[in-house]
């Protein structure tokens, strides 16, 4: 069973990496249009959950449902194309093909999935430029700054209108102010889309764009009091 | 200062820091230290160096080699020139200690079979290396080679023919090498004739200058075969030189300067020349053993004779390691280790092709000018090894900026394709550093073989040209008439033989006159050709009509056909012993053309010799007058069992003359000559490619490596792996396939230039051209499907983890 109405939902996730627990029972779901927050210190099992629910890894137990599939009973190829469609990821940092321009790799994506070259760039200037990255469309992701190529990922992210996107930490690697402004454009265009995110962070300013949020800590989760 | 001295580090009594130490002992550390890491770096690491040192090692075998020809040539010459004796300018008298000395040399199946003749004048006699003694009348000793052939169920022809006793094996110092086929055999009356007495063995070596021809092979095989073997060298010892600039920078990070991660840096790159160098000696070592089993060209050679020169080992010892240094610290030129990373220094230009075709250009105005301007060999050798090597060097030069001209105008396409076109943008280096071996290997193969093939083609029209008609033609010293009736008769009566004429042939000068003695000291005179033969077989050299034994007949030849009208009128005196040779002239034999000698046309069949200038039956002119008569046999055969018959005829003209020398060309021993050569080449390319693919192999996983945590986002995206797939497939293909254009036409045009100037009419190999080309691809597929595993295990989540 998944909670009403919800997305995306995991129920008594398990997975080990030798002897070592990462997830030992956890329990998840994310509605459309929402913002979750997992939340929990280095090595408390938070990434291991975002991959398990993104289809990237296959738990050693446990359910992970998306959109009425049981997303982990599914073939590889069959998530593969799942995260081509309906998914979106952010990830802390080198997640941009240094060879390609930026314009290139927030059009990446549309491409994967079929579009043709000039349909995607157009799609991909439009992101840039809610991201307020517009002008760094053709430069290389060595030529520009930290928070730039922050966005230019977020923009590659939500290019394919996912329903659901990921961010690992998206913010780790910038300073506060270009943190809040990659969060607060993020936040933004997700709900705009209704695309539900599932948001790893350690930092509680970052969790506060969040609408709810959950901890995890020894590989359980548990809902933080207050933020349902 | 020198890196992690921990002296200089520590301060924690609270005294003064260490100064680093330096100069010499310092620089030693860092190089051991850079060396420490070569050996070091776990699997990956090992298989880097391992490579490495294949690369290299593999350049130095060949070095090695190289560096041998100058004592094999010796060993051979030297072997060669103490077994044998061509005549010496004063015979000596008959003693205890001389013999006399014939060759009988002949072939069986197109193998070439040395023999020698030897009868003693005395108990004493000298005897050639290789022998204890000399054999006796219808004995010989065989070499090991051709006691196995004799042994052979289908050399049967072979042994009718030398049916001596085998009494014994001649040694190794005998022979030019293993696979040499020779014998001494006792020598009887029948070669009397040819053979002259010798009181030594050892002659006095006098090679001829080589042709232009075989010049331009040996130039041409040593630039092309060494040319890719140093650029292979090059860029062998910059496998894995990211990782070692990634390791640089974080020496960086702990205290290093930039001279220190140079002197890291050459201490690394002498370890991968020093295990190159010690494993091109294993495999020279291990290579020469099968020396013995390799004929090429009919050079066959000893194991022990294949020993490089002292001098030129020690060059290669000391030049490879500098070499890999200095390839190393060259590199390293536009690049600076910080420690935050590795910083490319050299701005991003774009390539300019002027100075690039300068190289080329040269090489072809070098080669080009051969074909016009008649120089000495040497010159020549030096024009020519200079410019092939410019030409393919140019190559390498020209090979980057095209790949770069060409990338920068790809746009669009597939997402694996314009990963691909944009990673080659980005940094092309390493690929085109690799493929540049490819490029010289490449077009140094097309280019031998194309002049291989044009020769081996020359020769196999010339050849089927002159098998066109069944007829051999044979030639041997004649003491008498009835001697060659005899050959005639014994020749006739062989199976397949259709029909066989002959003659004694000899030269007379003319009466009074002493000759003129040559530069050379060869001592010659205006001579005419006489032929001695029954009315029968005259009838077969002019049409002479009746004829009856005492006639003699003078020719007038046609327009083009020989000498002019009249030389040799009825009623002229020659003299029958005319000057000729390094001695003094022998006492004049008179003779006078009978005034009744009547003039008959002469008519010059094709392919056949003149008809001679006077033509005497036994009863007018005795062959005992003349000097040095030579019978010269026709013999015609039935082509539908030419093998059988060729054999059965060589067999019955040994068996009337074992000296009895072959003329006409039945067998083409260059077919096989260039065969093996061809194959030879061939089978280089070949490695040379097998080993650039194995260089491409390690820099894409190296690249992949870099790319670990983009590859697992790509993953992360939902990329295929096919997506991925393809595009290393593109990453890997554009510059081997430019680089294959590139070797494709400049091999050609090397192969024509060659060809051209020697005058010999071009024809490209285009079977090896689409075969190596075809490698090329095999090459191409070979990288990509050995670089899928790690791509795969690369793509896995793993690369996502942070913590």
């Amino acid at each position: 069973m998944t909670p009403a109405g919800s997305l995306l939902a995991a129920r008594d996730l398990r997975k080990a990496y030798g002897r070592t627990s990462a997830l030992d029972g956890v329990d998840f779901s994310v509605h459309p249009g929402e913002v979750v927050a997992v939340m929990g210190p280095s090595g408390s099992g938070k990434s291991t959950l975002l991959h398990c629910l993104a289809g990237i890894v296959r738990p050693d137990s446990g359910t992970v449902h998306y959109d009425g599939h049981v997303l982990t009973a599914e073939s590889d190829a069959r998530r593969s194309a799942l995260r081509r469609r309906d998914f979106g990821f952010v990830f802390q940092f080198g997640q941009l093909v240094p060879e390609l321009t930026c314009l290139e790799n927030v059009a990446l994506p549309l491409r994967l999935n079929g579009a043709k070259r000039r349909a995607a760039e157009a799609t991909a200037r439009e992101w840039l430029g809610r991201l307020e990255v517009d002008d760094v469309h053709g430069k290389r992701p060595g030529e520009i700054s930290g928070g730039q190529g922050q966005r230019v990922a977020v923009a590659r992210a939500l290019a394919v209108r996912p329903r659901v996107l990921f961010a690992d930490e998206p913010t780790g690697a910038l300073d506060s102010l270009n943190g809040e402004r990659v969060m607060t454009l993020l936040t933004d265009a997700a709900r705009d889309t209704r695309a539900a995110v599932v948001l790893v962070t350690h930092e509680p300013r970052v969790a506060a764009y969040a609408d709810r949020e959950v901890v995890v800590r020894d590989g359980t989760a548990r809902e933080l009091a207050g933020t349902a | 200062m020198t890196l992690l001295d921990t002296r200089g580090t520590g301060n924690r009594a609270g005294g003064p820091p260490h100064r680093p130490p330096g100069g010499p002992a310092g620089w030693l550390r860092d190089l051991a230290l850079g060396a420490r890491f070569a050996v070091t770096g776990g699997r990956e690491g090992w298989f880097r160096t391992a490579l490495s040192a294949v690369g290299v090692g593999i350049g130095v075998a060949v070095l090695l080699l190289a560096a041998s020809a100058p004592t094999l040539l010796n060993a051979w010459h030297g072997r060669e020139k103490a077994r044998e004796n061509l005549g010496q300018l004063h015979e000596p008298r008959a003693s205890d200690r001389t013999l006399r000395y014939a060759q009988a040399d002949t072939s069986f199946h197109g193998d070439a079979v040395r023999g020698r003749l030897v009868r003693p004048d005395g108990a004493h006699p000298p005897v050639p290396p290789g022998l204890r003694r000399l054999p006796g009348p219808g004995e010989m000793v065989v070499s090991p080679a051709l006691r196995d052939l004799l042994a052979e169920p289908g050399s049967g022809p072979l042994r009718d023919r030398l049916d001596y006793k085998v009494v014994g094996t001649i040694g190794d110092s005998g022979l030019l090498g293993p696979q040499e086929l020779t014998f001494v055999a006792g020598m009887d009356d029948r070669s009397a004739g040819e053979s002259y007495r010798i009181d030594r063995f050892g002659k006095t070596f006098d090679p001829q200058p080589p042709s232009a021809r075989l010049v331009l092979l040996i130039v041409l095989a040593c630039v092309v075969l060494l040319m890719p073997v140093m650029v292979f060298v090059g860029t062998a010892v910059r496998f894995g030189s990211d990782r070692r600039e990634a390791r640089l920078a974080a020496l960086r990070l702990v205290g290093a300067d930039i001279p220190t991660t140079r002197r890291i840096a050459a201490g690394e790159a002498v370890v991968g020349a020093g295990l190159g160098l010690a494993v091109g000696l294993l495999i020279f070592l291990v290579g020469r053993q099968a020396a013995g089993a390799v004929t090429l060209w009919d050079v066959n050679v000893f194991p022990a004779d294949v020993l490089p020169a002292p001098a030129l080992a020690a060059l290669i010892a000391v030049l490879v390691p500098a070499v890999a240094v200095g390839v190393t610290l060259f590199a390293q030129r536009s690049v600076t280790a910080e420690p935050l990373g590795v910083v490319r220094e050299a701005p991003v230009r774009r390539r300019r092709i002027v100075w690039r075709l300068v190289l080329p250009l040269t090489g072809l105005a070098l080669l080009s000018s051969l074909v016009w301007e008649p120089d000495p060999v040497w010159f020549r050798a030096v024009r020519l090894g200079v410019g092939s090597a410019l030409l393919l060097l140019g190559i390498t030069a020209l090979l980057p900026w095209l790949v770069e001209a060409v990338v920068r105008r790809l746009h669009g396409g597939p997402v694996p394709w314009q990963l691909a076109v944009r990673r080659l943008q980005l940094s092309g280096a390493a690929a085109n550093r690799a493929v540049s071996g490819i490029t010289v290997a490449v077009a140094g193969a097309i280019a031998l073989h194309m002049v291989f093939t044009t020769f081996q083609a020359g020769f196999a029209e010339a050849y089927a040209k002159s098998a066109a008609r069944p007829v051999i033609e044979l030639s041997g010293s004649a003491a008498d008439a009835q001697r060659t009736r005899d050959a005639l008769a014994t020749l006739r009566r062989t199976p397949g033989v259709t029909w066989a004429h002959g003659t004694i042939d000899a030269l007379a000068g003319r009466a009074g006159d002493r000759g003129t003695r040559g530069a050379d000291g060869h001592l010659s005179a205006d001579s005419a050709t006489v032929v001695v033969g029954d009315c029968a077989e005259l009838r077969h050299r002019a049409p002479i009509g009746s004829c009856r034994d005492g006639d003699v007949f003078v020719t007038e030849p046609r327009n083009g056909t020989g000498r002019a009208p009249g030389s040799v009128r009825p009623g002229a005196r020659l003299n029958l012993n005319p000057p000729d040779g390094y001695g003094e002239a022998g006492p004049a034999r008179p003779w006078t053309v009978p005034d009744s000698a009547r003039r008959v046309t002469a008519v010059r069949h094709p392919g056949e010799d003149l008809p001679g200038d006077v033509l005497a039956t036994p009863g007018a002119l005795s062959p005992a007058l003349l000097r040095a008569p030579e019978m010269k046999l026709r013999v015609g055969y039935d082509k539908a069992q030419e093998t059988a018959a060729v054999e059965r005829i060589r067999t019955a003209a040994f068996h009337a003359n074992p000296g009895m020398r072959e003329l006409s060309a039945i067998d083409n021993p260059h077919d096989r000559q260039y065969a093996g050569v061809r194959t030879a080449v061939y089978v280089g390319a070949v490695v040379v490619l097998l080993l650039i693919g194995a260089g491409l192999i390690v820099s894409t996983v190296e690249q992949l490596r870099e790319r670990r945590r983009l590859l697992s986002v790509l993953n992360a995206y939902g990329t295929r792996r096919s997506t991925m797939g393809w595009s290393i497939l593109w990453q890997t293909a554009i510059p081997v396939v430019l680089g294959l254009a590139l070797a494709v036409t400049a091999g050609v045009g090397l192969g024509t230039v060659l060809l051209t100037t020697t005058e010999t009419g071009v024809r490209v190999d285009w079977p090896v051209v689409a075969s190596v080309t075809g490698l090329g691809a095999g090459v191409i597929l070979l990288v990509t499907a050995l670089s899928l595993p790690p791509l795969w295990r690369m793509m896995r989540p793993d690369g996502l983890r942070t913590e």
